[in-house]
């Protein structure tokens, strides 16, 4: 793409655009070290997790107050104003992983390592797995402008809700078998649960991202695949 | 309904509404220079059209064939056909006086008559209608009413009309134009001489002129395009290069000269 003849606005435009990949470095690190400190009882780990969540929602306020005045000052066109918008609104879903990835590291102390063996922490860690893929991924394909990639990396999100409703059976099956299972699964299940949801804001940033590259916008619909609702037992 | 589309590939398929005016294969020379190279575009009823691009592109030149106003100066010729209601203007049989009568125009810089403000708008009606002064009173207030111009002029109406601010004097034109009962009204930059406020006033203005005039803005101000009008067409270099909805325009337009000029990365 041509500079434009105004060039601090260039500047504008890519300082915003370096603060989406912080934020999304930021996600992938928070994401992939909350899981960690979770099935390794890592405390340290987990605590700077917690502390890493205030540099993100600090980063996407600058983002917020960069993009605001450059909208005052420019008035952006065209790929430009999808740029500057979708921006704001990836940050508003990177922010929320960095909560939902804090919220996980906060519960690494209730589930204990005593309680939870290895098999029951054996399918959040592949799901976990999944998730921190996508997450590195949207960003990446974002920033080098790879369209189809951002689509395909949407769909994907279906592997995560599969995922999902095998790890809530699971859970549910290890707490019937022992109840004194119950605590660290409830912990777990919720720890699952916003994994499923992390990858919800991947689909979102995905679908901003598409719509800031193209111009148009992802159909409506996309496969989905969380079957837990249905499956959950009548109580 | 028949689709009122031209064939031409970058003009958009979702102005499907009822023409006002037809350009088809319009070539427009200055001397031997062409300015205008083979235009088509359909300017939908009851609706604003803006017409963007850098200077010299061809915008004004467009809206001053629209009216036929070019021919007052030598060795500027038309070729094509420019359609009003399915009948081409540019056919010499065509009377000028009833063109820009059905056809007004309102310039960048304000022009009114060096006379009072109520003469400015019953001399140009007085020259199409022969009505009485209780008629004509009513047309001045209606005009000056549609222009958003009564509440402020009422108690002076025989003042000069060069007393007043350029934003005002502005409005005067509009109503001037108006008062003889138009059906298109072409605007060549009308607010680009005037401050923000007076240019909130002529926007809204053009706002609620839509509902029942035709009307189309050559501006510079892309906000302003963006604002004001319902399609956009982005002229470069004599060229009718993209033609499309506005907002399609200015969030994601096909051609890249267009996105290259709007998002100001030109040349």
């Amino acid at each position: 793409m041509a500079e434009h003849t105004v060039a601090s606005f260039d500047e504008d435009l890519r300082q915003i655009s370096r603060l989406i990949n912080d934020m999304g470095d930021l996600a992938g690190s928070m994401v992939g070290g909350s899981t960690r400190a979770l099935l390794e009882s890592d405390n340290a780990l987990a605590q700077r997790v917690v502390s890493d969540d205030a540099i993100m929602d600090a980063r996407q306020r600058e983002l917020d107050d960069r993009a605001i005045t450059l909208i005052a000052k420019r008035q952006p066109m065209a790929d430009d104003l999808r740029h500057v918008v979708g921006s704001i609104r990836m940050a508003g879903d990177l922010e929320r992983i960095g909560d939902l990835a804090k919220n996980i590291a906060k519960r690494v102390g209730s589930v204990g390592v005593s309680t939870a063996p290895r098999d029951l922490t054996h399918s959040i860690d592949s799901m976990a797995q999944l998730v921190l893929i996508q997450v590195q991924g949207v960003i990446q394909e974002y920033t080098v402008g790879d369209a189809t990639a951002l689509a395909k990396l949407r769909n994907d999100d279906e592997r995560i809700d599969v995922k999902y409703t095998s790890v809530f059976r699971e859970l549910l099956t290890y707490m019937m078998e022992d109840p004194r299972n119950i605590t660290a699964c409830t912990h777990l299940l919720f720890c699952a649960k916003n994994l499923e949801r992390i990858g919800d804001h991947v689909t979102n940033i995905a679908e901003n991202a598409y719509y800031v590259l193209t111009g148009t916008q992802l159909p409506a619909n996309r496969p989905k695949q969380d079957e837990t609702a249905m499956s959950a037992p009548a109580a | 309904m028949k689709p009122m589309l031209s064939t031409d590939l970058n003009v958009a398929d979702t102005i499907v509404e009822k023409a006002k005016i037809e350009v088809k294969n319009l070539n427009f020379y200055y001397g031997q220079s062409k300015a205008l190279k083979d235009i088509n575009l359909s300017l939908p009823e009851r609706s604003v059209t803006a017409f963007i691009g850098p200077s010299g592109c061809g915008k004004s030149t467009l809206l001053r064939v629209l009216n036929r106003i070019y021919e007052l100066y030598p060795k500027q010729s038309a070729e094509g056909q420019v359609l009003l209601d399915g009948k081409n203007i540019l056919d010499r049989s065509q009377d000028l006086n009833l063109l820009r009568t059905k056809i007004g125009m309102v310039f960048q810089k304000p022009t009114p008559f060096p006379m009072s403000i109520y003469e400015n708008i019953a001399f140009g009606v007085r020259l199409y209608e022969k009505i009485s002064k209780a008629e004509m009173d009513s047309r001045v207030e209606s005009a000056l009413k549609r222009a958003a111009l009564w509440n402020e002029v009422k108690d002076k109406l025989n003042a000069s009309g060069q007393s007043l601010s350029g934003g005002q004097q502005q409005r005067l034109c509009i109503a001037r134009t108006v008062a003889v009962k138009p059906e298109v009204i072409l605007l060549d930059e009308p607010a680009s001489a005037l401050d923000p406020l007076s240019t909130a006033k002529i926007e809204e203005l053009i706002d609620e002129l839509q509902a029942d005039y035709t009307i189309v803005i050559v501006t510079h101000n892309m906000q302003q395009a963006a604002r004001v009008s319902r399609q956009t067409a982005f002229m470069y270099l004599g060229e009718l290069v993209e033609f499309d909805r506005t907002e399609k325009i200015f969030t994601s337009p096909r051609e890249k000269r267009t996105q290259d000029y709007i998002t100001g990365r030109f040349g």
